[in-house]
């Protein structure tokens, strides 16, 4: 897909929530050994309910792209009030601020949006890169996206989430060398080498379903 | 768990109904959301100040709505952040073209709802900014990571009074660093109290023991051990909090003591009197003396001791009057 109408927002999150619903019970397992156990539940919760939260909110945003994911990301924050949904939805509202204005998204948008949603969770988290969180998937792929349309400004939206999903990608596999600061995972911080920060996973996931929904 | 309730799940809910059937004069909720809770009615031109936080510490957080005071409250569920949505509704009903101060404790939990609330506001082009009470020295030893706990009254004072005398908002929120400079606290617990959710007590203590240091949700403090006399426990809190905030003698300070819910108002005097001779004694003056439930645990017994040194800006704004539907001031 070249690029994504006001519309079809909501249907672009739908994918972004089956693949949680898909993902579930695994990322609770990789959850449950290092962290609070309830990240496959959290994230199904949210992402399932964001796609209703933004239908809810197409007329009220008045074709207005960031407005209506800031709304939407705000919403589903209520729905998931835990550090993970907080970090998610405050990705959105700083993707959606990224956005505000645009009717439409492009490759150039979307890896604003992209942008946004990494200096988003990296606000909220005060985290930073090598710190073995969702940062470390989400920022190589907000910047892969940025390369991407950088060195062809003409660049598909489709295109632009193939790069960044390679970045992502990439990003989760060096969490594995990566030692814990935050949360349980700090606590058992031996116990990580070699495993995949679950937080960085289901940051590479987000952006699967993005690129699922393009290439359809 | 001995409680009169109805439910566990509907304790907040039911505790709000109750408040704004007894107090709806003075206190209204926005959104059709009991716990979106604001000042009846509010005055053009003023600074907004909005605060928010769990449920269980009467009369924090709410019980601060009202003039000369605060403008509107996040209400969450037992030791639970209100929803970052909830703090926003309440700003755009209380926001009264002078943008809005956030003054709340220092928890995560909060600080991520107040700061999405902010990012939303900034949305609307609402002018937001913040600040955090965090006066318990023995919850850490970096000013920074401390919680909120008591002491947060005279943040809401100063901040509230010049609200009111019509301060813009960088002048509300210099007030309540001011205060929040000059201010520390140094709390104990007797005994845990219940989350009625959860059914039991949130942390074990002996018969005769105390923990000192402990914070309002029952976070671990400095020590557990046996139970000393109120002037035993008044000397080192003093110690405590003078050694981290130094007040010279002849300087002036407001005092407050603040029961955490299961303590007598009796003992809270006692505490009180113990404190204020051993301040005397080091040549500082208390000004003024404020005793009672400012900041409770739900049931928990224990109390705490804020201190606020004081300068003559400090003064007008403890002086102020208030009134709320849980403080009266004239």
């Amino acid at each position: 897909m070249e690029k994504l109408q006001f519309e079809q927002i909501p249907d672009l999150f739908e994918s972004i929530g089956n693949l949680f619903m898909e993902k579930k019970e695994e990322l609770c397992e990789m959850d449950a050994r290092l962290g609070d156990g309830d990240l496959g539940l959290t994230m199904s919760k949210g992402f399932a309910e964001l796609p209703n939260l933004l239908r809810e909110g197409v007329q009220d945003a008045g074709g207005d792209a960031g407005r209506l994911l800031m709304k939407a990301g705000m919403k589903m924050s209520s729905v998931v009030p835990s550090t993970m949904g907080f970090l998610m939805a405050s990705g959105i509202m700083e993707g959606g601020k990224a956005l505000k204005g645009r009717t439409e998204m492009d490759g150039a948008a979307l890896a604003e949006y992209l942008a946004g949603f990494a200096a988003g969770v990296q606000k909220r988290g005060k985290c930073s890169i090598g710190q073995r969180t969702i940062y470390d998937s989400v920022k190589p792929a907000a910047d892969a996206a940025k390369a991407c349309v950088e060195t062809n400004p003409e660049a598909t939206a489709k295109e632009v989430a193939e790069a960044a999903l390679e970045a992502a990608a990439k990003g989760v596999e060096a969490t594995k060398d990566m030692v814990p600061v935050f949360g349980k995972a700090a606590v058992h911080a031996a116990k990580c080498s070699g495993i995949a920060d679950q937080g960085a996973v289901a940051g590479y996931y987000k952006i699967l379903g993005i690129r699922n929904y393009l290439s359809a | 768990m001995k409680k009169i309730i109805n439910d566990p799940v509907s304790y907040v809910d039911d505790m709000l109904k109750g408040i704004y059937a007894a107090h709806a004069d003075k206190v209204k909720y926005a959104e059709d959301d009991l716990r979106c809770y604001c000042i009846a009615e509010k005055k053009p031109g003023k600074v907004a100040i909005v605060t928010g936080g769990g449920t269980g510490h009467l009369p924090l957080f709410l019980g601060y709505v009202g003039e000369g005071l605060i403008d509107g409250c996040g209400v969450g569920g037992v030791f639970q952040s209100p929803s970052p949505e909830q703090i926003y509704n309440i700003s755009k009903e209380v926001e009264a073209g002078a943008g809005v101060l956030y003054l709340y404790g220092n928890y995560t939990g909060d600080i991520m709802t107040f700061d999405m609330a902010t990012d939303l506001c900034e949305m609307d082009d609402i002018p937001c900014k913040s600040i955090v009470g965090a006066d318990d020295v023995n919850s850490h030893s970096d000013p920074g990571t401390r919680r909120g706990v008591a002491g947060i009254y005279f943040m809401y004072k100063a901040a509230g009074a010049r609200a009111a005398e019509g301060g813009n908002l960088d002048e509300v929120l210099a007030a309540a660093q001011l205060a929040k400079d000059n201010t520390r606290t140094v709390g104990f617990a007797l005994t845990p109290c219940v989350i009625p959710e959860v059914g039991h007590a949130n942390f074990e203590l002996g018969e005769n023991e105390m923990a000192m240091g402990m914070g309002i949700h029952g976070e671990p403090g400095v020590w557990n051990g046996p139970l000393k006399t109120s002037a035993a426990i008044a000397a080192e809190s003093m110690e405590t909090l003078l050694k981290d905030m130094p007040v010279a003698s002849g300087e002036e300070v407001a005092l407050l003591i603040n029961g955490l819910g299961a303590t007598s108002v009796e003992e809270l005097y006692i505490l009180s009197n113990d404190v204020t001779e051993y301040l005397t004694a080091r040549g500082i003056k208390v000004y003024k003396t404020i005793v009672g439930e400012y900041a409770t645990s739900m049931e928990m017994a224990g109390a705490s001791i804020s201190i606020c040194r004081l300068n003559d800006e400090l003064k007008e704004y403890v002086d102020y009057p208030v009134n709320t539907p849980f403080i009266c001031q004239k």
